[in-house]
């Protein structure tokens, strides 16, 4: 019996995946559809800032140079071929970096992965710990210290905390360094890494705990007054395992939510806060990308942006799957 | 010289400011020469600048400050300007005009070898010229160029259809990116898009070791390199850090020695250096002085009037600007010709200073009087978004012009698409850009002034339009002038002309600054501190 309502979850799980994925497609299309027209919406090129910067004023150069980057053509057959090629995995070349746009976004996508994955790991811990504390303190100094935390997190800008705390911890204290991902020329090690990691984590992650810590909280007591919670208490089960088995469960359903809604977010918010610590990820290379008109390179990080945010969502999906069996069921 | 700062990377200029006055720049620079001696070998120096990262390593035709700024310390030029405004060899021993001054020959050193151990030669001269220079790094102070052989083996001839002027010649020498490659790495390549680019090979104290983009590069001493004994310090880390308050925490924390081209805030500076453990000077920019620059479009017929653009100057208090927007770190322009620059600036022109009734009389004059509370006229100002002041000063002087009745619409639009309007489009009836140049007025300022100037497209030439048969014919004159006395007279000329006829003038000279760690010794040595090679700076112990 156990074993038949396994492969049936299991079953439905490959056919939540295999919808989502081909969901997927049109989503896509949308995305660098959309992106590809906002892009040469804005004035300027690439052509025109790199001739600028090479100082080309010969007409036959800069026809050349059109002609290499694929420019003479209308930009809706540009479009066909970059949708051709991305199909291809060919994400484009980059000028600026003078590499394929694959390579140039590969070099800072794990520093970028590395502080999205710890900045999240961090909020959702905090976040639900925080709300599952406030929420069994209900109304007690606890409760309101969580409350007047999650509110400061939450209206503080990311990069204003993050320039505070390089101050307090970094210049004042000298406990962290202040900027990039680890010691130049001597460092490079998992501690190292993860040293230099803290400050832009915190940054970063604190403002996605409070958000969570929040919406833990007005979870937990909603579902503390469901008839199920009432019955596990009725059956003398003890109030922590009432907490921790029934209750969390079934609250965390809504930050598990929010969570794959925010991957986007997180993915913007790194642009910022790698700017303020120097952290090698692609969020640099998007602000440099952007400001050098270098389509390609913002398209393909677009591109891979949107993936992630997919299989987040994906992911979330199926977690929901998880903690509530209900679900394969609608 | 053909590094004309094409393409400036977003750099708040609020770091010009009025932090570094007394007690941060003389005191600390009293703290600084006390404390050097004897140079102390060995060790890692962290430096940073004021700007972001570079598109590459090494950009053949310049690409801006922070190019230069990375390549600087791996190649080197023919030749050195120093301090005292000496031209000094560098690649080159020596190098000697022709009686006719329409060829040059200049002595190659020997015994210098590129970072993959081969020896630099004049084929390495010879290609770098013609296949760099000319095309890339110097074209338009090579309009004249004939071509360059050998004479001998270590020295080679530069012919010109012209007389060149001897302190032409040695500026382009001296020019921030005409550095000598290796021709065995270029040849047969295309310059602009060879990987060598983000790992170059030059002759210069560091050596390339690595590039994590985003972060820094590592360089490390050239242990053949041609000054025996130098470089002092074992390594070179150029870190780009993009926010200036995050620079000014790493200078603090002690994570970064030194920062060049206004790497921190004014407050930050005043901050840091009255602590006695950190140093702030202006030197070093002598011969890159930038400025802020009010540019009218001649295309528009209200311009056609020399009172019309010269009452666009006497309407704005540029002390005003200096004061508020820079900090105090910024005088007033007067001419093409910025004051620092020793060898060709006259403070005897056109006075432009603030006064808006001269502005309203000139206007009226020109035949724009004012009715009522009607507008004289209405122009597009541009403020070029690359420097976040220019937007900040664009909103001052649409104020001012209002006051003396004209009627303004600003707009400030980010880099690509101030390039694209100043410079291939002309969209602007007035434009707020920026300039730096060298003291060689040749073509650098002048090409701004100059009917062969006027090249669409092309950024940091001669948007306005202006141009004169007189002034053509003035500057084809300083070209071939190899008398220095008569060539000065002719530039001090020029500049009474252009400052009169007011067609793009300075409105600021801007002060750049470098801040550093009082350990670091023999800093802001040289008059272009960003592109200099770092041979000779060490850190105290």
């Amino acid at each position: 019996m156990a074993s038949t309502s396994g492969s049936s979850r299991r079953n439905a799980a490959l056919r939540l995946l295999k919808r989502r994925l081909l969901q997927a497609i049109p989503l896509m299309l949308g995305v660098v559809v959309i992106n590809f027209v906002l892009i040469h919406l804005a004035p300027g090129s690439f052509l025109e800032l790199m001739t600028a910067e090479n100082q080309v004023s010969d007409p036959a150069t800069v026809e050349l140079l059109r002609k290499t980057y694929g420019l003479d053509d209308p930009v809706w057959l540009q479009l066909v071929k970059y949708i051709w090629a991305l199909m291809h995995l060919d994400f484009g070349f980059s000028y600026r970096q003078n590499m394929p746009v694959l390579d140039a976004i590969w070099v800072g996508l794990p520093a970028t992965l590395l502080l999205m994955i710890s900045s999240i790991t961090l909020a959702f811990v905090i976040g639900v710990a925080a709300g599952v504390v406030a929420s069994a303190k209900v109304r007690t100094v606890w409760d309101t210290a969580v409350s007047v935390a999650a509110m400061f997190f939450f209206a503080a800008p990311s990069f204003w905390l993050g320039i505070m705390m390089i101050v307090l911890f970094a210049v004042k204290l000298g406990w962290l360094p202040v900027s990039g991902m680890e010691t130049i020329g001597g460092g490079g090690g998992v501690l190292d890494i993860l040293h230099h990691l803290i400050l832009p984590t915190l940054a970063l992650g604190l403002f996605y705990a409070a958000t969570y810590a929040r919406v833990m909280r007005s979870s937990m007591l909603e579902v503390a007054q469901l008839d199920f919670v009432r019955t596990a208490r009725a059956k003398g089960l003890s109030r922590r395992r009432v907490t921790l088995s029934h209750v969390l469960r079934n609250a965390l359903l809504p930050v598990v939510t929010i969570l794959g809604v925010q991957m986007g977010t997180i993915l913007a918010g790194s642009v910022v806060i790698e700017s303020v610590f120097s952290w090698p990820g692609v969020g640099s290379l998007l602000f440099d990308s952007v400001s050098s008109r270098n389509y390609p390179v913002v398209l393909g990080i677009m591109v891979l942006g949107s993936l992630v945010v997919i299989a987040a969502n994906i992911a979330v999906d199926l977690i929901y799957m998880w903690l509530d069996p209900r679900i394969e069921i609608r | 010289m053909g590094n004309k700062e094409g393409v400036m990377n977003q750099i708040s200029r609020r770091v010009f400011g009025t932090g570094v006055l007394a007690t941060g720049l003389v005191g600390s620079l009293v703290h600084s020469s006390r404390a050097q001696g004897e140079p102390k070998r060995g060790g890692t120096l962290v430096a940073t600048w004021g700007g972001g990262e570079p598109q590459a390593c090494y950009v053949p035709a310049g690409g801006g400050s922070s190019p230069t700024f990375s390549s600087s310390k791996l190649f080197e030029r023919l030749g050195n300007r120093k301090m005292t405004g000496e031209f000094v060899g560098e690649l080159a021993e020596e190098w000697k005009p022709a009686p006719d001054f329409k060829s040059y020959t200049v002595k190659i050193r020997k015994g210098v070898k590129f970072h993959d151990g081969k020896p630099m030669t004049v084929d390495d001269v010879i290609y770098s010229v013609s296949e760099i220079w000319k095309k890339y790094a110097a074209a338009p102070a090579l309009s004249d160029f004939a071509g360059i052989e050998t004479s001998g083996d270590d020295a080679v001839v530069f012919k010109f259809n012209k007389p060149t002027p001897e302190f032409f010649f040695a500026s382009l020498l001296c020019g921030n990116v005409n550095y000598i490659v290796p021709k065995h790495v270029y040849a047969g390549t295309d310059p602009v898009t060879n990987p060598a680019n983000n790992a170059p090979i030059g002759t210069g104290p560091w050596k390339f070791k690595e590039w994590v983009r985003g972060s820094h590069f590592e360089y490390v001493k050239n242990e053949s390199y041609w000054r025996p004994g130098f470089p002092y310090m074992d390594r070179l880390i150029i870190r780009y850090v993009r926010d200036p308050a995050g620079r000014a925490a790493a200078i603090e924390a002690g994570e970064i020695h030194i920062g060049v081209f206004n790497p921190i805030a004014p407050p930050d500076i005043k901050r840091l250096t009255a602590t006695g453990k950190f140093v702030a000077t202006s030197k070093g920019y002598e011969e890159s002085v930038w400025a802020t620059t009010l540019e009218c479009n001649m295309r528009n017929p209200v311009f056609a009037k020399t009172e019309v653009r010269q009452a666009m100057f006497h309407a704005i208090d540029r002390n005003l600007i200096a004061k508020t927007v820079y900090y105090g770190y910024a005088r007033p322009g007067t001419g093409p010709i910025f004051s620092p620059n020793k060898e060709f600036f006259t403070p005897d022109t056109y006075k432009t200073g603030f006064d808006p009734k001269k502005a309203a009389a000139l206007l009226d004059a020109a035949g724009f009087p004012k009715k009522g509370s009607a507008k004289r006229f209405t122009l597009n100002l541009l403020a070029a978004g690359w420097f976040a002041e220019n937007g900040k000063i664009g909103s001052y002087v649409k104020q001012a012009l209002e006051d003396v009745g004209v009627g303004i619409n600003l707009t400030v639009p980010d880099r690509p698409s101030s390039i694209k309007r100043i410079y291939t489009d002309y969209d602007f009836d007035l434009a707020i850009s920026n300039q730096s140049n060298p003291s060689e007025p040749v073509p650098t300022t002048t090409q701004y002034y100059t009917s062969d100037g006027i090249k669409k497209g092309i950024p940091f030439r001669n948007a306005s339009g202006f141009h004169t048969d007189e002034v053509d014919a003035l500057v084809e004159k300083i070209k071939i002038e190899t008398d220095p006395a008569k060539r000065k007279a002719m530039v001090v000329e020029f500049q009474k002309i252009i400052s009169k006829e007011a067609p793009l003038l300075p409105l600021l000279e801007l002060e750049s600054t470098t801040v550093a760690s009082t350990k670091v010794q023999n800093h802001s040595n040289d008059p272009n501190y960003l592109a200099a090679s770092w041979h000779d700076i060490w850190m105290a112990s």
